[in-house]
């Protein structure tokens, strides 16, 4: 994967984004900027700010000042709902599924509202302009792998099935960038893998941007191809892996960051990287 | 509760089946049933489209409003003012028209609240319209309430409410299908998860709330002609509000029929009791709102035989450890166990 290109238009561009609740600033002044066909992964210690970034891109809490523009439209302070009708989905840390509703319902949700969009038609009645796999639910729970829980509550599903109907609610609204917070959190190391391929199929087939959260800085790196690096509410870092773990800024921020505590995880996942 | 599946069609029709063949009933009541009769079926009709409609936004939503009194009152003004001018049926849209017009401001004003801020604050607003339209007829008029000296016959103020109850049903029954019905029920679910999968929520919590409210302003037109004079505490009466909550939530609030059912126990016992033994109707009421929360959380809708079946097995339960505490064979079981493992445990 070419590392990309300045001049190819952002899919999504946060211009100096700041979160502030009361007296903390959770988020101070990040530029991000995410373009077509990428697969980034953003670290950084607990109460980095991570979130906050995510809810300040896909508008769950409106950014303290700073701008936002989604495929050139601005949408500084825009709902959630103007977000994802542009092509911007999320998970959340926790899954926000609808416990009451059957997994294709809940998949169907995201067709019926943002997923909605392209309303052309072709001769047989199939949406123009929609991946084959997004098509319909049944489509969508094939490819995250639930087909067979499609009539089951989804209040029973596994808590790792949750995990991916989350992923398959974001992917019913049939975005162009996807925000995945925590994804691979209390998954096991097969399951984590799975999940990896998962992200990079869909990158590669369905050409979704994804935008990887972790906290588990060594899983991720294996997998993505640019890092963001927060620290207390700031960008220290961003560019390849390779590059970035050896950031000195970024180590620092790491052994100074007790919550990590052992200084061999940044590290570790360093060869990981060159490996 | 909720599922989108390739029945629903199917069900759409049985809803409807349904809805007619009460509506038959309804409208043979007028031709066969007593003066007596006519009063109970209208103040089972009115309760039946309150609660209906309170259910399809509040229910299925979960913003539980208190306001349901404020929208009946203006409505009731609204037509009580209109009827001498405009003819009976346009003074009963008026009403609704109103009372869906203050709905969108107030909704405005109090949609981004949730849980008990929410309910508090709809409770407040409907004692200030109250106040606000006492002050105004002191000001204005110069006496508080009025006589209504034209008023349509007693069938007719029937026939409107049967018709608006109907309505009522059938518009809960359409939401339910729709797109609109399938994204308050994500709203009642989880707001922000609905909001980022593309629900306009502000949007569509207004339009529910108005919805609700035309609802309740129609219904509280047509029914203010029924009292020859009508006042503030009359139809801003709180009470109207927290009974067609009580009736939705004893009924099942998100199911469709409940509040219809609720309804029609609700009015039988008020009518039955309220005029012989008042405080035996509140009494029973209240207790049949407790044990409804305290075991049909679903409300009666949810009832099936398998609930029967279940409370007797319980039941059946219970009993039998009762009856083995009360002879000893638990004590003498017990005891029988404990001998079991220290054999067990001298054999290993």
């Amino acid at each position: 994967m070419t590392v990309p290109v300045a001049s190819t238009p952002p899919l999504l561009e946060a211009h100096q984004i700041t979160v502030r609740f009361d007296g903390l600033v959770a988020v101070n002044a990040v530029d991000v900027r995410f373009v077509a066909g990428e697969l980034v992964g953003i670290i950084g210690p607990n109460g980095a700010g991570k979130t906050t970034l995510f809810n300040a891109i896909s508008g769950v809490k409106a950014p303290t000042s700073g701008r936002l523009t989604v495929q050139g439209h601005d949408l500084t302070g825009a709902a959630p709902h103007r977000f994802a009708a542009r092509g911007v989905a999320r998970t959340f840390q926790t899954p926000r599924v609808f416990g009451d509703l059957t997994a294709h319902a809940n998949v169907a949700f995201g067709l019926k509202f943002a997923g909605r969009r392209p309303r052309r038609y072709g001769w047989w009645g199939e949406e123009v302009g929609v991946p084959w796999a997004l098509r319909d639910a049944p489509g969508i729970l094939t490819l995250i792998g639930l087909r067979d829980q499609a009539d089951m509550v989804a209040s029973e599903l596994t808590p790792s099935q949750q995990r991916l109907l989350e992923i398959g609610m974001a992917l019913a609204t049939r975005p162009r960038l996807l925000l995945l917070d925590e994804v691979a959190a209390g998954l096991t190391e097969s399951e984590v893998d799975e999940m990896a391929r998962l992200i990079r199929r869909l990158r590669d087939e369905l050409d979704i941007t994804m935008v990887w959260i972790e906290h588990a800085v060594a899983t991720l790196l294996r997998h993505v191809e640019r890092v963001i690096v927060l620290h207390q509410g700031q960008k220290i870092a961003d560019g390849t892996p390779r590059d970035v773990m050896r950031d000195p800024h970024v180590i620092e921020a790491y052994l100074g960051d007790e919550m990590v505590g052992t200084t061999a995880a940044p590290v570790v996942s360093m060869e990981g990287a060159t490996a | 509760m909720f599922q989108w599946t390739s029945t629903q069609r199917r069900l759409l029709g049985r809803d409807f089946l349904i809805l007619f063949g009460l509506a038959g009933w309804g409208l043979a009541l007028p031709a066969y049933g007593s003066p007596f009769a006519m009063s109970l079926g209208l103040t089972c009709l009115m309760y039946v489209a309150l609660s209906t409609s309170w259910a399809m936004f509040c229910g299925t939503s979960r913003y539980l409003s208190l306001a349901t009194a404020a929208f009946f009152g203006i409505g009731a003004y609204a037509g009580a003012l209109s009827v001498e001018q405009l003819p009976w049926w346009q003074a009963v849209s008026l009403g609704g028209l109103v009372a869906a017009a203050v709905a969108v401001v107030m909704g405005a004003m109090v949609l981004h609240l949730r849980g008990t801020y929410f309910a508090v604050l709809t409770f407040g607003m409907t004692e200030l319209i109250r106040h606000a339209v006492t002050h105004w007829e002191k000001r204005v008029t110069g006496t508080v309430g009025r006589v209504l000296a034209t008023a349509p016959e007693p069938l007719t103020v029937y026939l409107t409410v049967l018709l608006l109850a109907v309505l009522a049903v059938a518009l809960a029954i359409v939401v339910r299908q729709t797109r609109f019905g399938l994204a308050l029920v994500g709203i009642g679910a989880d707001e922000q998860r609905a909001q980022t999968l593309g629900v306009s929520t502000r949007w569509v919590k207004t339009a529910g709330f108005a919805l609700t409210a035309a609802v309740a302003g129609a219904v509280g037109a047509a029914m203010s002609v029924r009292w020859t004079y009508i006042d503030p505490p009359t139809v801003f009466n709180p009470f109207i509000g927290f009974q067609t909550v009580l009736i939705a939530l004893i009924g099942g609030a998100f199911t469709l029929w409940g509040p219809l059912i609720a309804a029609i126990v609700f009015s039988v016992l008020a009518e039955t009791l309220r005029l012989t033994m008042p405080e035996v109707y509140m009494m029973t009421l209240g207790l049949l709102l407790i044990v409804c929360v305290l075991y049909l959380p679903g409300g009666l809708a949810s009832l099936r035989w398998q609930s029967f079946e279940s409370w007797r097995t319980q039941a059946k339960a219970w009993w039998l450890e009762r009856r083995d505490t009360w002879s000893g064979e638990r004590r003498r079981r017990e005891a029988r166990a404990k001998r079991v493992q220290q054999a067990m445990e001298l054999g290993a």
